[in-house]
C-alpha cells in the first residue's frame, strides 16, 4: 500500500512538471499569428501579433488589391506594427508573412477605406456633412451615425479579435484538472458503495 | 462593418481543410454522420471494456493519466504553417492498457468544452483515433516493456511512443477520407507535421519508463495490475 501512495506521489510530480513546461515556454505556446488592419484617413495602420501577446517583428506584410496583384510591400517595426497609404480604392488584402511558414491576413473592404475618407477618388463624407446647410437629410444622419459607431468601435472590435486567438488560460486548464480529480473522487465513491 | 473581415482561424470554413489535415484532434462539422456513429460505437466499446477493469486502485492512476493527456496537447512545438502538440497516448496506454479509453475521454470531453479543441459530436472518433493506438501499443510493446533486459525495455518504451503517435495520425486519415480528402495526401500532411512529435513522444515514454521502472518496478512485473 505504501508503495501505491509513492507511485502516485511521483505521478503527480511529473504532471506538475509538464504543467510547467507549458506555461514557462511562451514562445512554444505562440503558435497562431494574426494581423489586424484599420484605417485612418487616408492610411491604413497594421498591428501584428501572435497568439499570447508576443509582437510579430520584422514580419513581411503585402498588400493586394482584390484581383489579387500585390501593391506594396513592407516589414513591421519592432512593435509589429506597419502602415501604408492607401494606394488605390479597393478592397485591400493584407497578408502577414512571419517567420516559420505563420500567414495570416485581413481585409479591408473597400467601403471601409471610402467611409474613412480614405483615396482621392472616393467621395469624402465628412466634407459632404460640413457643406450641408442646415436640414440634414436622413442618408446624411445614417452615416454619420454609422460613421462614429465605426470609430467608437473599433477598438471593441480589436480586442474581439484579440481574444479570438487567445490561448487557454491558466484559469481554465487547472479548472479542468480540477473536473478530473473530481469525477476521480465520484468515481470511486461509487466503486466503494457498491461494495458494501 | 464587423463580419466584414477575414480570420484567418479554424472558423473560417476556408482554412478549415487545410487546418485540419495537420491536427490530431478532428473539428467540429468535419465528419459525416456514419463516420461520427461508427467512432462512437468503437470508443464504446472500448470505455466498457475499460470500465470494467477498473477498480478501487486504478482509478487515481486513471485521472492523474487523464489530467497528463489534458495538459500535454497545451505543449505546442510550431512546425510548417502550423503547430502540433504532445499527445502522450503511448505512455498512457502502456500504463493503463484498456484504462486508457475511459481516461483519454474524459480529458478530451474537457478539452472540447473548455477549450473547443474538437467537439462534442466528434468525441467518439477523436476518443478512438487517440486511445486505440494506446491499446494497441500496450499489447505489443507492454510485454518487452516489462522484460528484465534494460535495452530492449527502453527501446519498446520508445518505439511505443513513437507508434502509438503515428497510429493516431494514420487513423486520423482514415477518418478524414469521408470528406472526400484522399487518405494519401491527408496521411502524408498528419504524418510529416507528427514526425518531430513521435520522437520526442518516445524520448519521452522511453524516460518516464526509465523513472517509473526504478521507482516502482511493480509496475511492469509481472501481470499488469498487480503490482502493489
Amino acid at each position: 500500500m505504501e508503495k501505491g501512495h509513492k507511485i502516485q506521489f511521483y505521478l503527480i510530480i511529473i504532471y506538475f512538471a509538464s504543467v510547467l513546461v507549458a506555461f514557462n515556454n511562451p514562445p512554444a505556446l505562440a503558435h497562431k499569428v494574426m494581423i489586424f488592419a484599420w484605417v485612418e484617413g487616408d492610411t491604413v495602420f497594421t498591428e501584428s501579433k501572435f497568439s499570447g501577446g508576443k509582437r510579430a517583428i520584422n514580419a513581411q506584410v503585402l498588400v493586394y488589391d482584390r484581383d489579387g496583384r500585390q501593391l506594396l510591400e513592407g516589414k513591421t517595426d519592432k512593435k509589429g506594427n506597419f502602415s501604408f497609404k492607401i494606394p488605390k480604392l479597393t478592397d485591400l488584402k493584407i497578408v502577414l508573412n512571419a517567420a516559420m511558414g505563420h500567414k495570416a491576413e485581413w481585409t479591408v473592404p473597400e467601403s471601409q477605406i471610402r467611409e474613412a475618407g480614405g483615396a482621392a477618388k472616393g467621395k469624402n463624407p465628412v466634407e459632404t456633412i460640413k457643406h450641408a446647410d442646415v436640414g440634414l437629410s436622413k442618408e446624411e444622419i445614417k452615416e454619420l451615425i454609422e460613421e462614429s459607431l465605426d470609430r467608437k468601435l473599433r477598438p471593441i472590435e480589436r480586442m474581439m479579435a484579440e481574444q479570438q486567438f487567445k490561448g487557454p488560460s491558466v484559469t481554465e486548464i487547472i479548472g479542468g484538472i480540477g473536473y478530473i480529480f473530481g469525477l476521480m473522487g465520484v468515481a470511486i465513491y461509487f466503486k466503494n458503495r457498491g461494495k458494501k | 462593418m464587423i463580419g466584414n473581415r477575414t480570420f484567418l482561424t479554424a472558423q473560417n470554413p476556408k482554412y478549415k481543410n487545410i487546418n485540419q489535415s495537420e491536427k490530431m484532434h478532428i473539428s467540429e462539422g468535419v465528419l459525416s454522420a456514419p463516420v461520427l456513429a461508427t467512432g462512437a460505437a468503437l470508443a464504446i466499446v472500448g470505455i466498457s471494456v475499460g470500465l470494467k477493469e477498473m477498480d478501487n486502485e486504478k482509478i487515481p492512476q486513471v485521472a492523474v493519466l487523464s489530467s497528463v493527456f489534458f495538459v500535454a496537447s497545451l505543449i505546442h512545438v510550431p512546425i510548417g504553417p502550423s503547430s502540433v502538440h504532445l499527445i502522450l497516448n503511448g505512455i498512457n496506454g502502456l500504463l493503463l492498457g484498456w484504462l486508457c479509453f475511459p481516461s483519454i475521454l474524459v480529458a478530451l470531453a474537457l478539452q472540447a468544452i473548455l477549450f473547443q479543441f474538437g467537439g462534442i459530436t466528434v468525441l467518439g472518433v477523436n476518443t478512438v483515433t487517440m486511445a486505440l493506438p494506446g491499446v494497441i501499443c500496450y499489447f505489443v510493446f507492454g510485454k518487452l516493456v516489462r522484460q528484465q533486459n534494460r535495452l530492449i525495455s527502453l527501446a519498446a518504451a520508445f518505439a511505443c511512443g513513437f507508434f502509438s503517435v503515428l497510429l493516431s495520425g494514420i487513423l486520423v486519415a482514415v477518418a478524414l477520407l469521408s470528406t472526400g480528402e484522399s487518405f494519401i495526401s491527408a496521411a502524408k500532411l498528419i504524418l510529416l507535421a507528427h514526425i518531430p512529435v513521435m520522437i520526442i513522444e518516445g524520448i519521452i515514454t522511453l524516460f518516464c519508463v526509465a523513472f517509473l521502472k526504478r521507482v516502482k518496478p511493480e509496475l511492469f512485473g509481472g501481470v499488469y495490475g498487480k503490482g502493489s
